[in-house]
């Protein structure tokens, strides 16, 4: 204990006086959230909607494959309380409910008309305005391909208070997940690969320090390194951008470190199988580049093609930033997110035993 | 007093290649012990093997006490090494690479008191990675010291050194031997064995071929009717390159 605090505290002595190094890690992710930030580079056209059909009959269904075969539209079916939760978290722009007695047929005297209610998130202005239209639009050609006049069926319009999600509000969670990825792996790899081939860790293993304290040294100075950049790009995100977290930042920070852990795992089992510095690159862009874009940094994770969806969702910074997202977002807590946590969790032992297989300090 | 080092029929082959071929001797408590030999005759695998870095495949090996092959953490703890080729951590001043060698020996030492030991006082708050060459050859000898070793592992502590500094390692050298501590080194000087080292041991192709003071060598030699050809030279370069620049220590 007493050594590990000894050796974290000259560790991380080193790590800040290496100015230059801790002035790009924090450049690279304020660049891209300033670039994505700004140009609004993620913002899709899309409107998502929801349909719940209580009526399941020839018309609705009718109605439902109408409103699927349009471009814009991103159809889902669930129940209108599920939807109403997803709507108020801005997850869904709008949601249409098809009532029992819906039918399209010419009104008869005494006979009410059946009523579609139509959600829609105040949050997203546009893309409710856009859902409501193309709904008006596909209503009335049902009805005139009935009756030939007026429409049969009624639309009643209702809003819903969604979190007003903008786009750096989604953005920021996977900056800081991309983040703790890419400081765990490429600041371990190539501080711990240099120290191999420069015979520092054999001149340390000369002496008899007890390595499981080296390492746990090594791993809590990158903790806390991790830690003081979630705090700087959070701050940013917040003067900048004005986002909001809705979340708890403790829950945030304990999932932040849990990554960082996780990153942490597989930037040593780097460091122990590369020979040289000069591998550390290409195989970390190798494991880091496709979680950068498969894995919901900067768009939806599920704008990855459907095929590899069920791997992408397996991937380390998935999980991660899931849960950033959910927690920073959708206010969730730790008990919330705790599929995701169990995913990192999985991931972190599986990385502990790579790294044990490929990392032996013995071996220097 | 028991020899501190002891070495039996110690083997150590790479492949192909038998680096270290069967070889005994000791060294005595108290000694600076020199172990000679030309590039690649197996003397930095010999000290490797005897702190405890790299394992032997056949002999045995006590050091300070201690069975190396049963317990290397603890002549670990004993010893004090200075490595052929290593370097420090990264970014920390020479003052903070003493006490992160001291951490790694979970001990507490003065660190300003041991780097006045080797006069590096001055560059405490130095960056390590812009000391000399010699000062890091001198920080190196204060880290080797944290835990006040019996024995000190050498492993050719002089080379790419000026004659200065190599004169004042040497002082610093005889300076630890007078406190008690046995000194191990390797060198391709003869020169730096003949001044230092009260026995030397020679190495060629992974075996002793010779082991005395250096004094009895010389002599057994010439007791074999050896002569140079030439008569000995009353000065030499290095005396000529000392009488200009000066025996003071260029980096203090
Ligand atoms: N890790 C290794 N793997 C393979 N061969 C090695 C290894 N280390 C040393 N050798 C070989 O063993 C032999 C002895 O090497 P060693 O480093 O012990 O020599 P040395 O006497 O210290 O030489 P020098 O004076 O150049 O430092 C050499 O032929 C060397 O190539
Ligand atoms: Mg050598």
């Amino acid at each position: 204990m007493r050594q590990t605090a000894r050796l974290t505290a000259l560790l991380l002595r080193a790590y800040l006086r290496d100015r230059i190094a801790l002035f790009f890690s924090l450049v690279v992710p304020l660049m891209l959230m300033v670039i994505f930030g700004y140009l609004n580079l993620g913002d899709f056209g899309r409107v998502s909607l929801a349909v719940d059909d209580q009526a399941k009959n020839d018309a609705s269904k009718q109605l439902l494959s109408l409103l699927k075969g349009i471009e814009t539209l991103q159809i889902t079916e669930e129940s209108t309380d599920e939807a109403l939760k997803r709507l108020r978290r801005t997850e869904l722009d709008v949601l249409v409910v098809i009532p029992k007695d819906f039918a399209i047929a010419p009104a008869r005297p005494g006979q009410t008309v059946p009523q579609l209610v139509v959600y829609g998130d105040d949050a997203r202005p546009q893309q409710v305005v856009v859902g409501r239209q193309i709904i008006a639009q596909v209503i009335d050609r049902l009805s005139f391909a009935v009756t030939q006049t007026a429409p049969v069926v009624a639309v009643k319009d209702e809003t819903v208070q969604g979190v007003r999600l903008r786009y750096v509000d989604f953005l920021v969670p996977g900056i800081l997940g991309v983040n703790i990825m890419q400081l765990a792996v490429f600041s371990v790899a190539f501080a711990l690969v240099g120290d191999k081939q420069r015979g520092v860790l054999r001149r340390i293993m000369a002496t008899p320090v007890r390595i499981p304290n080296l390492l746990a040294a090594h791993v809590v100075t990158r903790l806390f390194i991790a830690a003081g950049q979630v705090a700087v790009l959070l701050l940013v995100a917040l003067v900048l951008f004005n986002v909001t977290i809705v979340g708890g930042l403790g829950a945030l920070v304990v999932v932040a470190l849990l990554g960082t852990i996780l990153f942490l795992t597989i930037g040593f089992a780097l460091a122990g199988w590369a020979q040289s510095e000069n591998q550390v690159p290409a195989i970390a862009q190798l494991i880091t580049l496709p979680q950068f874009f498969f894995s919901g940094v900067f768009f939806s994770k599920n704008a990855a093609p459907e095929a590899i969806r069920p791997i992408t969702n397996l991937l380390p910074l998935t999980f991660l930033n899931d849960a950033l997202r959910e927690i920073s977002v959708q206010g969730a807590s730790l008990w919330d997110v705790r599929t995701q946590i169990l995913g990192l969790l999985v991931w972190i032992v599986l990385g502990f035993v790579l790294a044990v297989r490929l990392f032996r300090f013995e071996r220097f | 007093m028991p020899p501190v080092v002891q070495v039996n029929n110690l083997r150590k082959r790479y492949g192909e290649i038998e680096a270290v071929r069967g070889i005994s001797f000791q060294v005595e408590t108290g000694e600076v012990f020199g172990l000679l030999g030309p590039n690649g005759a197996g003397k930095t695998t010999t000290v490797e093997i005897l702190e405890g870095l790299r394992k032997a495949d056949d002999g045995s090996a006590v050091v300070a006490g201690v069975d190396v092959f049963a317990d290397p953490s603890l002549v670990k703890r004993r010893i004090g090494v200075q490595l052929q080729a290593s370097a420090f951590p990264e970014n920390l001043t020479a003052k903070e690479t003493v006490e992160f060698f001291a951490a790694c020996y979970d001990l507490d030492v003065d660190a300003l008191a041991l780097l006045r030991l080797v006069e590096l006082e001055e560059r405490a708050g130095q960056r390590q990675e812009t000391l000399s060459g010699g000062q890091r050859q001198r920080l190196s000898l204060a880290t080797a010291l944290v835990n006040s070793p019996q024995v000190l592992f050498l492993d050719e502590p002089t080379t790419g050194l000026d004659p200065q500094a190599r004169r004042n390692l040497w002082d610093l050298i005889r300076g630890i031997q007078s406190r008690g501590t046995t000194v191990f080194l390797t060198t391709h000087y003869l020169d730096e064995a003949e001044i230092l080292c009260e026995r030397v041991a020679i190495m060629d192709e992974g075996r002793i071929v010779a082991l005395d003071p250096p004094r009895k060598l010389i002599d057994d030699l010439l007791a074999r009717g050896f002569s140079k050809p030439v008569l000995r030279q009353r000065a030499n370069l290095e005396d000529v390159f000392l009488d200009l620049t000066g025996h003071q220590l260029r980096d203090a």
